[in-house]
């Protein structure tokens, strides 16, 4: 860590010289690379909400969706819920950040109901394969094997196979098996901006189920926080949080796409589709980097990408993607804090994006409600939508 | 000081009338049940202004952080044998109250003597940590981030203290980040510029 911080501390003096004298070396993670005209920000981090909110307290009537689509509140009352996974009997298991626990929602057809898992984690996500259940957060790996049919089941610690890095920022999890039966998962940069503590960052592996054979399948990735599978090529697409203090426009939050294993993304040296990083310098930053496939808008925290596969939605819907954006706090308009339905073709070419669900926030005010985070399709062909600033989770459908 | 107190619970009573009779909301204008009230004040101090070095001040932190906080501290994500099973039987929605309560109380600080040539050191540190960028220039915080002017003096370089030295479940990485490298005199003499910030 000192010598990572003095190392920065370093750089930025020789690159960028009086401007960003006043950067601290010792910068706190989300603020490193920040510049000198931006002394007198104020722009923080949104507050979490970790309490209950009712039915009563979630305005959905404000969300705008295509015509002939229709949100309701699914379930509600589990603060913070994010990516969300569902067991083959139907029930959801749902990670968080701040609140440190799993949730399982059951369903019983009129309403849901929903019990706490696990808890004390440190930012857990969850992923289900073959009737277990996994849990990963920073610093634990867990497996609750055949849990639908034994709620009670004591979980196996898998951590030691995992060999998880000990940095934390930007290291909170996002979990899924892929179509090759492997767990991916991210290991986030632990700073806004910097070169890297070790090459354990920056970067997704996937390993087998027990934690064996890992494998680095990407790297120069600063900050995904979701991925699906292309249901045509199999190829992994995955979302991008670009840095922060660069200015309000830029870089670029991305959707990218792996088209072979091993790709560099870019990080620290270059952004989105060819930005140098104003801070940490190199000749030729983007040299081999794989560029994004799609610029998602600056600092607008681009989150869960699914890809629709269902026959509910109309015939455009099919193989589209739609991602959610959980909305910007460095920058000062606020932007994103909606879903949107992004179509291209399977090698990236031509991408289009266009709105899906808006109404978080208020243009005019320049305040929000709630906070989109990922999406998970159901069998009917309907999307689950999870909210994290109000712990609810919405059902998209579609009729004629 | 006595008196100061006893006028404060009378205003507090005044507008918690008021409040009910503007017909705010139920979860605005409900107020804590006394005991539970009298046991958080038996450390908190009155209103939640602490007169003990090393508890808290409660009085006029923003609602969010209160709750946040109640929330992590009953779950056992923040560790604090004080406060262990104190939250046990609360639900989230008796959390918002309390929270509700304090946040809506006027901090009186504990004056004590200040120390120019500290308090001095101790701004050039904020200035250059940047610390107002989240807990506004005047440090009376916002949402999830606590307010430190007029904070108890050495709760603060306690709870920098953990922050700096152990990251700690529940805490957000981000202040745990913020400090990091500042050696225990720079956070005496920020806590020292923070507490007695005019």
């Amino acid at each position: 860590m000192v010598q990572r911080f003095a190392l920065i501390g370093t750089l930025l003096a020789l690159g960028a010289g009086q401007a960003l004298a006043q950067t601290t070396p010792t910068a706190p993670a989300w603020q490193q690379g920040r510049q000198a005209s931006m002394a007198e920000s104020k722009l923080a981090p949104h507050a979490g909400k970790l309490t209950a909110t009712g039915p009563a307290d979630i305005p959905i009537q404000n969300l705008k969706l295509p015509a002939g689509f229709k949100a309701e509140i699914w379930s509600s009352g589990t603060p913070g819920n994010r990516a969300m996974a569902r067991g083959e009997s139907g029930k959801v298991y749902v990670g968080t950040r701040g609140i440190g626990r799993v949730y399982e929602i059951t369903d019983n057809g009129s309403e849901r109901t929903s019990r706490v898992v696990v808890d004390k984690l440190n930012q857990p996500a969850v992923a289900m394969h073959k009737g277990s259940l996994y849990v990963m957060s920073i610093d634990k790996v867990l497996r609750y094997d055949g849990i639908e049919k034994n709620p009670n089941v004591q979980p196996v610690d898998l951590t030691a196979k995992f060999n998880l890095p000990p940095e934390q920022h930007h290291n909170w999890k996002y979990l899924r098996f892929g179509p090759d039966d492997k767990l991916y998962v991210p290991f986030g940069a632990p700073c806004n901006i910097c070169v890297l503590p070790t090459d354990e960052y920056a970067q997704i592996r996937r390993y087998d189920a027990d934690g064996s054979n890992m494998e680095v399948i990407a790297t120069g990735v600063r900050n995904t926080q979701g991925f699906d599978w292309h249901p045509v090529t199999k190829e992994l697409w995955f979302t991008n949080h670009g840095r922060d203090w660069m200015g309000d426009d830029g870089p670029e939050d991305g959707l990218n796409r792996l088209s072979k294993v091993g790709q560099n993304f870019g990080f620290p040296y270059c952004h989105a589709s060819g930005i140098a990083d104003a801070d940490i310098k190199k000749d030729k930053p983007c040299e081999g980097v794989t560029p994004q496939v799609q610029g998602m808008g600056a600092h607008t925290a681009v989150m869960g990408l699914q890809f629709y596969t269902g026959s509910m939605f109309p015939a455009e819907y099919k193989n589209a993607m739609l991602v959610a954006r959980k909305g910007s706090w460095n920058r000062i308009q606020k932007s994103g804090y909606d879903v949107v339905m992004v179509r291209a073709d399977a090698d990236g070419k031509n991408a289009k994006v266009s709105p899906f669900v808006t109404g978080f926030m208020d243009e005019k005010t320049d305040t929000f409600w709630g906070r989109p985070t990922y999406l998970l399709q159901m069998p009917d062909g309907a999307l689950l939508l999870s909210d994290e600033q109000l712990g609810a989770i919405y059902r998209i459908s579609y009729a004629k | 000081m006595r008196s100061k107190r006893s006028g404060f619970s009378s205003t507090c009573r005044v507008l918690a009338a008021a409040a009910l009779l503007c017909g705010l909301l139920p979860s605005q204008a409900q107020q804590p049940p006394p005991q539970q009230l009298s046991l958080c004040m038996a450390c908190h101090g009155p209103q939640g202004n602490s007169q003990m070095p090393l508890i808290p001040s409660l009085a006029g932190q923003p609602k969010v952080f209160i709750e946040n906080q109640l929330v992590l501290i009953r779950e056992g994500l923040r560790d604090i044998p004080q406060m262990k099973g104190m939250l046990d039987s609360l639900k989230d929605a008796e959390l918002v109250v309390l929270a509700n309560y304090f946040s809506a109380q006027t901090p009186v600080r504990v004056e004590t003597p200040v120390n120019s040539v500290t308090y001095q050191r101790g701004k050039d540190t904020a200035q250059k940590m940047l610390c107002a960028s989240c807990h506004l220039p005047d440090y009376v915080g916002r949402q999830q981030i606590p307010r430190l002017a007029g904070q108890q003096e050495e709760f603060l370089i306690y709870s920098m203290t953990q922050f700096r030295d152990h990251a700690g479940l529940g805490r957000d990485t981000i202040m745990a980040a913020s400090l990091y490298g500042l050696k225990d005199p720079d956070l005496a003499d920020l806590a020292h510029f923070l507490v007695n910030f005019k």
